[in-house]
């Protein structure tokens, strides 16, 4: 059996990886242990693998690494080892275990689809707020708890949105900052940075919430399939979601025959007589 | 007023209009840029009420003062609501605001007729004309179409906006007649040409103005007169045909305050708005024809999904061998999507399709077990009588909301 220690890194991996690959060494007989350690350990574990024949030079396609490196990013106890295996195999011929329909290419799609999809909750269900601090440096802070090791990857998609505006992404883990011109990593996340992420609401967001109440539409109220579109662990973050039980109860407490929000019920109509010129002008006083 | 009221009412009246894609513009990018925003084609859901719809575009009226009087809508002129009237600035400072915020990727406009259809059309076109050469914004803009507005000042909005639509509302004439007397056929259909032709000229003609890259959309009420699912599905089929369109929206009319007597007290069920999408799907990615769907006059069935409905009628086409068959009647399969067809022929250049590879696919197995063969399994339910296969595959209705 040989461990392997790296330093927790896809690069650090991979590095690893192809050295095992070269020297032989079979997915079955290898321990992954990854960790920030000072390295060193590293260096030690490798001097436990023997030094069998290398096999000949090994092509790996570009695409399969590309995979490899997303499906890194999802958050497993043994993340490595899948990576190896299917790597393993493909050096050898079998190019069937990164499909779909293979044993561990289900596995691999599984991990991709799920580091999609976080991303893409990230690019949908972070909200920035204009930051209060002067100290800040950056103009709009969010906070997000993202499900896997998508933060770096995806943030660029803000810097594409926002233009010359800086921002923050603080998450329990670690943060970026965008300055305009480049992103900086840090993990873990700085104390300060995450004070400012979590800072308490704004009441710019009054604006977002009465419209957020006006455009849903209680007569048709679907519970099941607003938490599968917004799983619930991200009510928590999103402004809206206080107003989100509170607009279910309303609409299930049949105050509700029609799609009219309540805010708009409430207020006095006005109805507009035909044919008559100019009636139906807003700019003319009544 | 304030502006948080005139939100309230503005956005109250335009959410019975279904359509928020955000997909399909062209890749922009602010990255390092004056300006704001971001397009890439991918459509991105920054919310969802409780209602399950999904929040991507801020999506309001400019005003709901209107001249017209159609049945079904909450703004028509003897309708009892509050009306409110945005100007153009402040509907480009909500959309800038609530853009860096990230609760949205762009707007959607759309507007009472005022005045006239020309002027109308003309204040729209100013909202997206500040809002892209002002302020430099690159997200997506929406812009709902005025049918009798000036050709050209289509081809300006078309200019600025990523996607127009124009809403043929009911899919019949007489219906149109009957619920919406100020509106007609012939003039729905000439603007939905214009933006055709318009799309047409900026991809033939190198170095013409970009027009509407995301297409045009449409959307039809269902439920609001007697027309069958028959009808609004052949209807979808000739407009897809005719000018092209990206996607005709279904939009299950929804009671609306001091509903005249003209339109229905109830909603039809959400149900038959949730079979229309799948059956407008599986003419848009699986090659579907409406007749094939729905061959006479009728409804879809409510307790099974159309291609569950089409595989039942057509046994004659099944099973189907998944090492052997055309991948495009693979995905006619119940239970197995496109993607699933497409891995399911990747695999099969690497091995033998066993029935244990379709679990991993994750393919609906209930569904596709009784039409299919793999090299270790033939189906025992193949010559059982549809009706029955049916009532096994029928979804068995729901509890009744206990209010």
């Amino acid at each position: 059996m040989h461990l392997v220690e790296f330093d927790g890194s896809f690069a650090g991996w991979r590095q690893a990886a192809r050295r095992l690959l070269h020297e032989g060494i079979a997915p079955h007989a290898i321990t992954w242990r990854s960790g920030n350690e000072a390295p060193g350990l590293f260096d030690a574990a490798q001097a436990s693998v023997p030094a069998t024949a290398a096999s000949a030079r090994v092509r790996i396609p570009r695409q399969l690494l590309d995979e490899l490196e997303a499906a890194a990013r999802f958050r497993v106890a043994d993340r490595w080892s899948l990576l190896y295996r299917i790597l393993w195999r493909v050096a050898k011929g079998d190019v069937a275990a990164r499909l779909a329909g293979d044993i561990d290419g289900s596995e691999l799609h599984k991990r991709l689809k799920a580091v999609r999809r976080e991303a893409h909750h990230l690019h949908a269900f972070l909200r920035f707020r204009p930051c209060q601090s002067e100290a800040c440096g950056a103009e709009f802070v969010a906070w997000f708890e993202p499900a896997h090791d998508i933060l770096a990857s995806a943030s660029l998609h803000f810097a594409e949105r926002m233009g010359r505006h800086r921002w923050l992404i603080a998450t329990p883990d670690g943060a970026v900052f965008w300055d305009g011109q480049q992103l900086q990593e840090q993990r873990p996340c700085p104390p300060a940075w995450r004070a400012l992420a979590e800072q308490p609401v704004d009441e710019g967001q009054a604006l977002w919430l009465a419209y957020y109440g006006s455009t849903f539409n209680p007569a048709r109220l679907n519970r099941s399939v607003l938490e599968s579109n917004l799983p619930v662990r991200f009510w928590r973050h999103l402004p809206e979601g206080p107003l989100i039980p509170q607009l279910m109860s309303q609409a299930r407490a049949g105050a509700q025959r029609d799609g009219q929000a309540a805010a708009v019920a409430r207020q006095a109509g006005k109805r507009i007589r035909a044919g008559v010129s100019g009636n139906a002008d807003p700019d003319r006083p009544d | 007023m304030q502006l948080i009221d005139k939100l309230t009412v503005l956005a109250d009246a335009a959410k019975y209009d279904v359509s928020c894609a955000s997909s399909g513009a062209p890749k922009r990018s602010s990255k390092g840029k004056d300006g704001l925003g971001a397009t890439n084609g991918m459509g991105i859901c920054h919310s969802f009420t409780p209602d399950g719809r999904c929040v991507a575009l801020l999506k309001i009226l400019l005003t709901n003062f209107c001249l017209y009087d159609c049945q079904y809508c909450v703004n028509r002129r003897s309708s009892d609501v509050p009306r409110a009237r945005f100007t153009p600035e402040e509907v480009v400072t909500l959309t800038l605001d609530f853009y860096r915020r990230n609760c949205i990727s762009g707007l959607f406009l759309s507007s009472g007729i005022i005045r006239s259809a020309d002027y109308t059309m003309e204040q729209l076109n100013r909202v997206a004309k500040l809002l892209r050469e002002e302020h430099g914004f690159r997200g997506y803009i929406h812009l709902k179409t005025i049918p009798d507005a000036d050709p050209l000042l289509i081809e300006e909005a078309g200019r600025y906006a990523d996607r127009l639509s124009v809403n043929i509302e009911l899919p019949t004439e007489a219906s149109l007649i009957r619920l919406a007397p100020e509106k007609q056929v012939v003039t729905i259909k000439q603007a939905m040409h214009s933006i055709h032709q318009g799309e047409h000229q900026a991809r033939e003609e190198k170095g013409s103005p970009r027009f509407a890259p995301a297409g045009q959309s449409t959307q039809m009420i269902v439920g609001a007169d007697a027309t069958d699912d028959s009808t609004i599905l052949h209807t979808a089929q000739s407009l897809y045909g005719d000018y092209r369109l990206r996607r005709v929206y279904y939009s299950a009319f929804s009671p609306i305050p001091h509903s005249p007597n003209t339109v229905p007290f109830e909603a039809p069920p959400l149900l038959r708005e949730h079979r229309l999408y799948q059956a407008d799907f599986l003419m848009r990615g699986y090659g579907f024809a409406a007749g094939e769907l729905l061959s006479g006059p009728g409804n879809l069935a409510l307790d099974i999904d159309p291609k569950l409905a089409w595989a039942l009628n057509n046994r004659e086409h099944f099973p189907v061998d998944l090492n052997r068959a055309e991948p495009a009647m693979i995905a006619r399969v119940p239970g197995i999507g496109v993607l699933s067809a497409q891995r399911l022929v990747s695999l099969r250049r690497q091995k033998r399709i066993r029935y244990e590879d379709l679990t991993r696919l994750r393919c609906a197995l209930e569904k596709a077990k009784p039409f299919i063969v793999t090299h270790d399994y033939r189906p025992q339910l193949a010559t059982r009588e549809s009706l029955l296969l049916r009532q096994q595959l029928s979804e068995t209705p729901q509890q009744m909301a206990l209010w």
